[in-house]
């Protein structure tokens, strides 16, 4: 007996693993330069938050599978189907704390709510309603007064954060929008003394792992770009038409970071490829226009509160099949 | 010359695996012992029986008349004596009506007397006459197809053959041009149309070659997928949509597939019925794999054996593997429609258990027709198959497979559309 099943019966090799690690792949860059800029710390926060998000999964598929039925059945199972979304999960959100937290703690309790809550609960791999990164990093933002303090990076022996150039008020870029000094774009661009999370800095090596992205075919280029550029234009606008804030808006912060590798997450996005263009277009504004009223950084907060619109942006868009007629909508009016 | 290939937006390139066959031309498959035909071969109601148990009949003799005006006549694929009237397995795990013949080493034919200089009514009464079906994989009869309901223009001879691993096309278009184009000529005279274009996929250099030297237009095709579909095909050769809901012949065009084309010359000059045609046995199952010309009704057994037998095939596809039915075993038979046999290892179906849907878009991004799979897998699970269609667009879906092909979390998607069209059509 042959195995039955409806057509294709072949199919491609791409995987959800294989895109997860690609992912990973492209994160690479951004958290070499930011254990190279922050030290040892930025090391072992990256380390704690792998193993926290894994372990939550693991756990939660232990408990949800039975394990005391058949234990070794059931993790050669979870290993079976392990498809590296928790550990690109932990990973985002190690490199959106600052080098300097609390505790150890920190990491831990972020990736048990992200993997944990955010997305286990809600059904698993595919059914979180926000990116569970976005949410750890809130969840820790609103509960320990450390993540408002980054420290800047330096290209200063690893193991030493330069506590003497701690920032309050969050990144350069609150800086500059409160009215204080700004660094150079050139600075901003590589990250060098800037304040900010241990992947967020190094905007290079963001675009290299974005540019990763792109050829692997993980994300469309023009979402992420769409994004950026929204804010930019935005920022600009809103300082009358002030092209000077165009680069400064674009390079400081968490955009480049959460455009490339948090806004794109799959899960949390529409559907539809015109549907894509109004949720990035939307962020961007909302981005531009929160940073200038609110005056700290809220990338973060406006891709969850945009995460919330994706059902509502999915429900409103049908498709249009090759050879649609527009006449007869006309014709049912 | 450099002609630039053309293609429609989206679809998807998958490896075309053609060339274990494409440069191997087409073998006599050996006499089989046992020939089985399936009474419904064609769209449209089966056939109706005209000869009884025991019966001898010759080559070419018509054993079942069409019932009904979309059916197609059956004729004996080789001389022999009917043995059995009644269902038989058809491969699928159901049973289909058939009529059995021992073949004899007879070799008497019944062929009709050959047209010289024919009629278009002639033409169209002998395709009828001859039970010639399309042979690309739907199988309309295309006695049929050729009185069509709008006027058209343009007659396109499909020689896309988008389909991996099989290469029955091609090995016919490389062998049998001369054929294939007064075929062409005979169809365009039934239907009244003076464009003949032949529209073929870039990977068959040899079968383009062939027809640039004849005075048929060729239009030379990206390779992509489904390029082959028939919307898909007639927007690269003309520039035309089909309006949704619509016929081909709403925008002025026929398309025929080359195997029929060559069914219909031999039709009208030898008066030869569609007893036989090439049928491409391949994957990596197969100990040799062969383009076989076989008679219609022998059964996949004798194929299998002609091609050294089977090796780890896990996986038995009667058609292409994009769009073809699974067996259950080897007691399929050729039928007018077959266009191959493939014998699929572990490998190379990759029958990997669903993971729960990421909503990459993939399937979306791919979809020829513009639809939204991974919607209307969504709400077919839940059984609502009216948004499924509303929110997925279901009922334009031309069931290619692409979307469950490039599935990174192996959803059956294209199952689940079919799931969904089959229910709203129960519920209209």
């Amino acid at each position: 007996m042959k195995i039955l099943s409806t057509a294709p019966h072949i199919k491609t090799r791409r995987t959800t693993r294989s895109i997860m690690l690609d992912v990973l792949i492209a994160l690479l860059p951004a958290s070499i330069a930011g254990i190279v800029y922050f030290g040892w710390q930025a090391a072992v926060i990256i380390v704690i938050s792998l193993a926290a998000a894994v372990l939550t999964e693991f756990v939660w598929y232990l408990i949800e599978h039975k394990v005391w039925r058949d234990a070794r059945e059931t993790v050669r199972a979870w290993a079976a189907q392990f498809d590296c979304t928790s550990l690109v999960t932990g990973l985002l959100l190690a490199l959106c704390l600052p080098a300097h937290i609390d505790g150890w703690y920190m990491p831990l309790l972020g990736s048990i709510f992200a993997v944990g809550v955010v997305k286990m609960l809600f059904g698993g791999t595919g059914k979180n309603i926000v990116n569970p990164a976005i949410a750890g990093r809130i969840f820790l933002f609103i509960s320990f007064t450390a993540m408002t303090v980054y420290p800047a990076a330096n290209f200063g022996p690893l193991g030493e954060v330069s506590l003497d150039r701690l920032q309050t008020g969050a990144t350069t870029l609150t800086s500059g929008l409160q009215g204080g000094e700004m660094l150079s774009n050139l600075d901003l661009f590589l990250g060098t003394g800037v304040a900010g999370c241990i992947g967020e800095t190094c905007k290079l090596a963001l675009l290299v792992g974005f540019v990763y992205l792109c050829v692997r075919g993980v994300v469309k280029w023009y979402l992420p770009l769409l994004y950026i550029a929204v804010t930019g234009l935005f920022a600009v606008a809103l300082e009358g038409f002030d092209f000077t804030w165009f680069l400064p808006s674009v390079l400081s912060g968490g955009l480049i970071l959460g455009a490339c590798f948090m806004a794109t997450d799959y899960v949390t996005t529409p559907k539809s490829k015109l549907g894509n263009i109004i949720y990035f277009v939307a962020l961007g504004l909302l981005t531009a226009g929160l940073r200038k009223t609110t005056g700290i950084e809220v990338v973060s907060f406006c891709i969850l509160l945009m995460n919330f619109t994706v059902f509502l942006i999915d429900l409103a868009i049908k498709p249009r099949p090759f050879g649609y007629v527009r006449s007869k909508k006309e014709a049912k009016k | 010359m450099i002609v630039k290939p053309r293609a429609f937006s989206r679809g998807i390139h998958i490896a075309g695996h053609k060339s274990p066959t494409e440069h191997l031309p087409a073998e006599r498959l050996p006499a089989p012992s046992e020939l089985v035909l399936p009474l419904s071969q064609s769209v449209g109601a089966p056939a109706t029986p005209v000869v009884t148990v025991g019966q001898t009949i010759r080559r070419g003799e018509c054993i079942a008349t069409r019932s009904g005006a979309v059916s197609a006549d059956l004729h004996a694929s080789m001389a022999g004596e009917v043995t059995f009237i009644g269902p038989r397995p058809d491969g699928r795990g159901g049973m289909t009506p058939c009529i059995v013949i021992a073949p004899s080493a007879a070799r008497e034919d019944a062929f009709l007397a050959p047209l010289h200089d024919p009629s278009p009514e002639e033409i169209v009464a002998r395709i009828g006459e001859c039970g010639i079906v399309g042979m690309g994989g739907a199988g309309f009869p295309t006695q049929v197809k050729l009185t069509p309901p709008a006027p058209v223009d343009t007659l396109i001879l499909n020689g896309a053959e988008c389909e991996p691993y099989l290469t029955c096309d091609d090995v016919l278009m490389q062998t049998k041009s001369e054929e294939i184009v007064r075929g062409a000529k005979y169809l365009a005279k039934a239907l009244g149309v003076s464009r003949v274009l032949i529209a073929i996929e870039k990977n068959k250099p040899e079968a383009i070659g062939k027809f640039f030297e004849t005075d048929l237009e060729v239009v030379v095709l990206k390779k992509q997928y489904p390029m082959g579909a028939e919307k898909q095909l007639i927007y690269c050769c003309t520039g035309r949509k089909v309006p949704l809901g619509k016929l081909p012949a709403n925008v002025g065009v026929i398309v025929q597939n080359v195997a029929t084309a060559f069914a219909v010359c031999e039709a009208v000059e030898q008066g030869k019925p569609l007893i036989e045609r090439i049928v491409t046995v391949s994957g990596g199952g197969i100990a040799q794999p062969k383009n076989l010309i076989c008679p219609v009704g022998a059964p996949l057994s004798a194929l299998a054996e002609a091609c050294g037998g089977e090796q780890n095939a896990v996986k038995l596809v009667a058609g292409g593997p994009m769009t073809g039915a699974a067996l259950t075993g080897e007691e399929a038979v050729v039928t007018k429609t077959t266009g191959g046999f493939l014998f699929l290892t572990r490998e190379e179906t990759n029958a990997d258990e669903p993971t729960p849907c990421i909503n990459c878009g993939r399937c979306a991004d791919a979809c020829p027709m513009k639809l939204m799979p991974m919607q209307t897998e969504f709400y077919t699970n839940a059984k609502e198959y009216e948004n499924a269609a509303k929110y997925g667009g279901v009922l334009a879906c031309i069931e290619c497979g692409v979307c469950s092909y490039v599935c990174p979390a192996r959803r059956p998607l294209a199952q689940a559309i079919k799931t969904a069209k089959a229910e709203l059509r129960r519920k209209s």
